[in-house]
């Protein structure tokens, strides 16, 4: 899995490709733990390029949640491929998630949370 | 039935070699990549808990995937070299919603046609998944377990 990584006002933009799982899940908890030593702790994953994802990877996508969460900040989802988007409903994950079908749609949340 | 055999050492650079190996024999077989993605789903999941709970990532047990196909169905066997460990999995509980690990067995039992898990005379498991490859997809069970503690 690659993750490149561009900034968005105080939100870090991670866009992810190739396969989320055993192997790449720990590389993006590392990646992630790295970011909120450095206090970011607003993330925003772009997942349209990942073409696989297993249950190690959704550990994955929870642990780094949970992270930001205890720093109280906050970790949103976008550009759920179907394949994807269909696995996080079969295990309620998408309630759990903050998913926007877009990154411009997310993004923007975080504009309107900064502005109040 | 066409078979092929693939066998891999416990660690972690397998589990990607799998998904290579797997991906490579399914569009051979001209296996439409809907299902495909399913298929890869489910066999990773069995690997990556022969990985972790069977062999408990000992890089001197192997795990072998047997991979049976023809034009109606596709049959994987995942045997690890472990202590068996069917009743942790038959006997797995609902963990919470924020649990990290424990989806895999219900995410197998809700993409395959079929899912079985077995314990060897030599006291590894086996774990048999087969998918129907006419038609539409099929669900064999409704996962009404989210995760559990043992992390299957």
């Amino acid at each position: 899995m690659d993750i490149e990584m561009r900034e968005e006002g105080h939100a870090a933009v991670l866009t992810l490709s190739g396969r989320l799982d055993l192997a790449s899940g720990s590389t993006l908890k590392e990646y992630v733990k790295r970011l909120a030593e450095k206090n970011v702790t607003s993330v925003h994953l772009n997942l349209a390029e990942v073409e696989f994802i297993n249950s190690s990877g959704l550990g994955a996508l929870v642990s780094v949640m949970k992270e930001m969460r205890l720093l109280k900040g906050r970790l949103t989802l976008s550009n759920l491929a179907s394949y994807v988007q269909e696995i996080f409903e079969i295990t309620q994950l998408s309630h759990i998630f903050e998913i926007y079908a877009t990154e411009e749609e997310a993004l923007a949340t975080y504009h309107e949370v900064a502005v109040r | 039935m066409a078979e092929h055999r693939l066998t891999y050492r416990s660690t972690l650079e397998a589990s990607e070699k799998l998904l290579d190996d797997l991906g490579e024999l399914l569009a051979r077989y001209r296996v439409d990549r809907g299902l495909s993605q399913w298929v890869l789903l489910v066999v990773s999941e069995a690997f990556n808990n022969a990985l972790l709970h069977g062999n408990k990532r000992d890089p001197k047990k192997t795990i072998t995937v047997v991979l049976r196909v023809n034009q109606s169905e596709i049959v994987a066997d995942i045997i690890d070299q472990g202590e068996g460990g069917v009743e942790k999995v038959r006997s797995r509980r609902t963990s919470g919603p924020l649990a990290e690990s424990g989806r895999g067995v219900d995410l197998m039992e809700r993409f395959a046609t079929s899912t079985r898990f077995e314990e060897l005379a030599d006291g590894g498991m086996k774990v048999t998944v087969s998918f129907c490859r006419s038609g539409g997809r099929e669900y064999a069970k409704s996962p009404e377990r989210h995760g559990g503690k043992d992390g299957y």
